[in-house]
């Protein structure tokens, strides 16, 4: 490896040291001359950096900063990356910076996506970024070497430096730096012969590394989007409008809010039909004022007269009426993913099973409400804000906006609170209009009723699961109809029908990400996913993906139906489960159509070389599944009265990028009044490789806790075509209070990772639903959990 | 038009006297640490000393604490060796992070109060300073590292 890359001749160039290393044909690369302030016929030479590929760059002084284009939402993602590239460029820990470069409109197509959202990140660079720091070591190497006159083949790399085993000498990396300039890019056909470090020899790659981003959230020094300033900015408020979607300004009177101190004016923002596809934008108003506590003030007092569409003037209930009616009247119902022959059942010799299931709409709301701030400066349009779809922001904001998106420049914050929706655009293309407008910086922060009334939740559900049994009581079929509102992410998702683990070569395509957890991993002859799309939701609400998506709701209906068919048929949820999850067909994992979806790209852009993250995936999930019960004492624990255990597992994020989990509920549920008490909860996943395990757990934590909040409070609702919920007083979710007892275990076993921030979110549902049926006999099947419901059932 | 004094340092600010005073530390003083959740009090992001209080700086107008001694996050300790700092460091507690400038203060406010604080002591103290990233069991097991923090320190 290492002489092929001698052949290749990497080019080396002699610094003003003087030290003769391999030649150099490109004067540029020996150091840039800038002006000296006090001297401007003597020029200062600017030490060049060492800069092998977009992802990293070595100074001279030794230092790597590891360049973040991932959105940095709380998951930590560039101390996971700076893991990744220390390993394999052997660097010493302390060495090791990360930053958030700016983004522009080459950045999508020049790191390939980039964007943050599925739990993707890791699974996604993990490969590419090991390559290129693998590749750039043996340059340094081959330097390090040539500087101190060793031979390659003596030569190692470890802690910063290369050093001659032979004769004991070495040279650190800002030796190697400070001496030459190494002037190579790594490219492509590089990556194939990558002289990676194997796993047995890992240092930094499963340590748990304090995160290089919490320091400065302990202190007020982080800056989030809301915190980003430029001099002399305004502010700006939305007034929002009296329905999600559809209405439009008539007129707007800022008459009375002309008094309020600081008030600037009014702007009226309206768009034309096909920009509102999708529901990405609405017309609104935006008070602009010299500081936000003014705005606020005049927000109230502008009057605006709006125009609403009569046909999205309808609740939640009619939305799940609406959603009922698809899937009993099964007009337009399209196969997702299907398995043998359902339909083909002869169905009048088997044993027929059948459950509904429904699941409330959920809001993201990170902390953080939807903020930016944008200025129009020398023809460029600068935008600063926390968001998800960094690179795609020129694209995006050039649409609306109608500036040319390479005059448009993304300044990325960190994020507080991502879960989703900080993909969405409304705080930056109206930032970015408002400045246009009035010529000023405008900083446009969302209040949280605002943020509310602007909800891209999950959509809501209506499910029906159907099997059919043998005379041996086996799930010979099994049917997962799913009506819901689908994301709108234009072609991005947009996946071919798949039977028996083959894509389909037809026209129809289907929103993946309002569909996948019910693709699930059970060894079961027949099995139909049937989407109905329910248009008439997505009229009334854009929805969108909500932490996990899909999973908490296709995940719930599954899980709890196969608690069912058990309890129908005197098994133990789970010997079912574990009958059926023996990685048979399409369910061994690894498979082309695993690993690269047709339809997926370009959302994410797993490279060519990297492994599979599904392989094996349904003994894996038996395996987490025998751990977490093991831990949990399941079936054996002497459980207090009307205390019981329910399980659940999933294969989330998608079969793509599979993490695969499994979990246990203990609950209490008291008779009398139907308090339910979530005494533990046991989760055991296994993601692969783990690049920073105690990252890894936090993740886990925060997902568990994620899918509790989900399961005992959280409820969008939709009244009048708006959203009824105005802030945290009435949209209720998890606090600190009632917390149970988690117990987690990770698997490391090596193989090629998946995600960590999503993935334990959907099986707390359905565990403890199930464990509710256990413990009290009535089974639920609506989300959120409804205390009268079980009341009632009592 | 009013003085008010936070961190130690007297500030002169121009802002309405009905102004709340998170958006006077946020926007007038450049003090970003304190953070805008919800506005209601509902959420905790934006907690600050008030006197050795800790209280929801989003509900609190500024005419009514030009006396008073206000301490942000930024203020809590000058190395930001605070021990429930210290803690949350340790426990590395924070994920997006937003909401932790609020759950310090709470968390300081507490310790300041309680040196010993029961389970049930630390639930009732931060069940108003929601975290969206659900940090919440760090949160309980940091502030009894900060705890033991304390009074090791104490003992020193």
């Amino acid at each position: 490896m290492t002489q092929n890359f001698s052949r290749r001749g990497f080019l080396f160039a002699t610094s003003a040291a003087g030290v003769s290393v391999i030649l150099s044909t490109k004067a540029e690369a020996a150091g840039k001359q800038i002006v000296d302030l006090l001297n401007p016929n003597s020029p200062i030479i600017m030490p060049p950096n060492f800069m092998p590929s977009v992802w990293f760059t070595l100074e001279s002084n030794g230092r790597t900063t590891i360049h973040i284009f991932k959105a940095e939402i709380g998951q930590h993602v560039g101390t996971a990356f700076a893991q990744i590239v220390a390993e394999q460029l052997c660097l010493n820990w302390e060495n090791v910076d990360i930053d958030y470069p700016v983004m522009d409109s080459n950045t999508f197509e020049k790191y390939q996506g980039q964007l943050t959202g599925g739990s993707y990140s890791v699974h996604e660079m993990f490969d590419k970024l090991s390559r290129h720091a693998a590749i750039a070591r043996v340059i340094l190497l081959e330097a390090g070497a040539d500087l101190m006159g060793s031979e390659v083949e003596d030569c190692k790399v470890a802690d910063s430096r290369v050093i001659d085993t032979i004769f004991d000498q070495e040279i650190s990396f800002s030796e190697i730096l400070s001496e030459t300039t190494i002037n190579y890019e790594i490219l492509q056909e590089d990556l194939e012969n990558a002289d990676l470090i194997q796993r047995q020899n890992f240092k930094v790659v499963g340590k748990s590394l304090p995160a290089i981003d919490i320091p400065e959230k302990l202190n007020g020094t982080a800056r989030f989007g809301i915190d980003a300033y430029v001099p002399n900015m305004q502010y700006a408020k939305i007034i929002k409008p009296p329905t999600r979607l559809g209405a439009k300004i008539i007129s707007v009177d800022d008459n009375a809010a002309k008094g309020v101190d600081g008030y600037i004016k009014t702007l009226s923002i309206s768009f034309p039909d096909q920009a509102k596809h999708g529901g990405f934008i609405t017309d609104v108003p935006v008070v602009i004022a010299k500081n936000y506590p003014a705005a606020m003030r005049a927000a109230q007092l502008v009057q605006v007269e709006w125009s609403t569409n009569e046909n999205i003037l309808v609740s939640s209930q009619t939305l799940m009426n609406d959603a009922k009616t698809l899937v009993e009247e099964k007009a337009e119902g399209v196969s997702y993913f299907s398995v043998g022959n359902f339909a083909a059942l002869d169905k009048s010799t088997l044993n027929n099973q059948e459950a509904d299931y429904q699941t409330s709409m959920v809001a993201h709301s990170p902390l953080e409400p939807a903020n930016a701030l944008a200025r129009y400066v020398d023809k460029k349009l600068h935008v600063y804000s926390g968001h998800q779809g960094g690179p795609l922001l020129p694209s995006f904001l050039g649409m609306f906006t109608g500036i040319a998106p390479d005059q448009i420049i993304f300044h990325p914050h960190l994020v507080g609170g991502g879960f989703g929706k900080k993909f969405e655009l409304e705080a930056l293309i109206l930032a970015s209009i408002a400045t246009l407008k009035t010529g000023e910086p405008v900083k446009l922060i969302f209040t949280r009723e605002d943020d509310l009334a602007f909800a891209h939740p999950r959509t809501s559900t209506y499910q029906r699961l159907s099997a059919s049994l043998d005379a041996n009581n086996k799930i010979i079929g099994l049917k997962h109809e799913i009506a819901a509102g689908w994301i709108e992410f234009g072609e991005t998702g947009m996946v071919k029908p798949v039977v028996n683990g083959t894509a389909q070569d037809t026209e129809e395509r289907l929103q993946l990400f309002s569909l996948t957890g019910a693709d699930h991993w059970y060894d079961i002859e027949n099995t139909d996913v049937i989407a109905y799309r329910h248009r008439k939701l997505e009229a009334v609400v854009p929805v969108r993906a909500v932490r996990s998506v899909a999973n908490n709701y296709t995940v719930f209906s599954l899980e709890s139906f196969i608690d069912e068919i058990a309890h129908q048929t005197g098994k133990d949820p789970l010997d079912l489960r574990l009958s059926m999850l023996n990685g048979q067909g399409i369910n061994a994992g690894g498979s082309d159509h695993d690993l690269h979806p047709l339809g997926i790209k370009p959302f994410w852009n797993v490279s060519p070389l990297q492994p599979s993250a599904s392989i094996n995936g349904g003994k894996r999930l038996a395996n987490v599944l025998r751990i977490a019960t093991g831990l949990a004492n399941y079936g054996a624990k002497l459980l207090p009265e009307n205390t019981a255990h329910g399980i659940a597992i999933a294969g989330a994020e998608t079969r793509t990028n599979p993490s695969f989990s499994a979990c246990v509920a203990e609950v209490h549920v008291d008779p009398a009044s139907a308090s339910v008490t979530i005494n533990k909860i046991t989760v055991a996943i296994d993601i692969g490789l783990i690049v920073n395990p105690d990252g890894a757990k936090a993740q886990v934590e925060g997902s568990i806790l994620w899918g509790l909040s989900n399961c005992m409070f959280e409820k969008l609702t939709i009244q009048n075509g708006s959203v009824v919920e105005t802030n945290f007083d009435k949209y209720k979710w998890q606090s600190i209070m009632n917390i149970p007892e988690i117990e987690i275990h990770i698997v490391e076993n090596g193989i090629y990772p998946s995600g960590a921030g999503e993935p334990a979110t959907s099986i707390v549902s359905p565990a403890i639903m199930n464990a509710i049926f256990n413990a009290s006999g009535v089974r639920l099947r609506n989300l959120p959990l409804d205390r009268n419901e079980l009341l009632s059932g009592l | 038009m009013a003085m008010l004094t936070v961190n130690g340092r007297s500030y002169f600010v121009e802002d309405a006297p009905d102004t709340p005073l998170l958006w006077v530390l946020r926007e007038s003083m450049q003090l970003t640490g304190t953070k805008f959740g919800c506005g209601g009090g509902f959420c905790g992001c934006c907690t600050v000393h008030i006197n050795g209080e800790a209280m929801r700086s989003c509900r609190i107008r500024l005419g009514d604490v030009e006396d008073a001694i206000i301490t942000t996050i930024e203020g809590l300790d000058p190395g930001s060796n605070h021990p429930v700092q210290l803690a949350w460091e340790q426990e590395q507690v924070p994920q997006c992070g937003y909401c932790h400038s609020g759950q310090i203060m709470q968390a300081a406010a507490l310790l300041a109060d309680n040196a010993d604080p029961t389970d049930d002591d630390i639930e009732i103290t931060m069940r108003g300073n929601l975290c969206r990233c659900m940090t919440y069991i760090r949160v309980k097991n940091a502030i009894k590292v900060a705890v033991n923090i304390k009074k090791s320190g104490a003992n020193l």
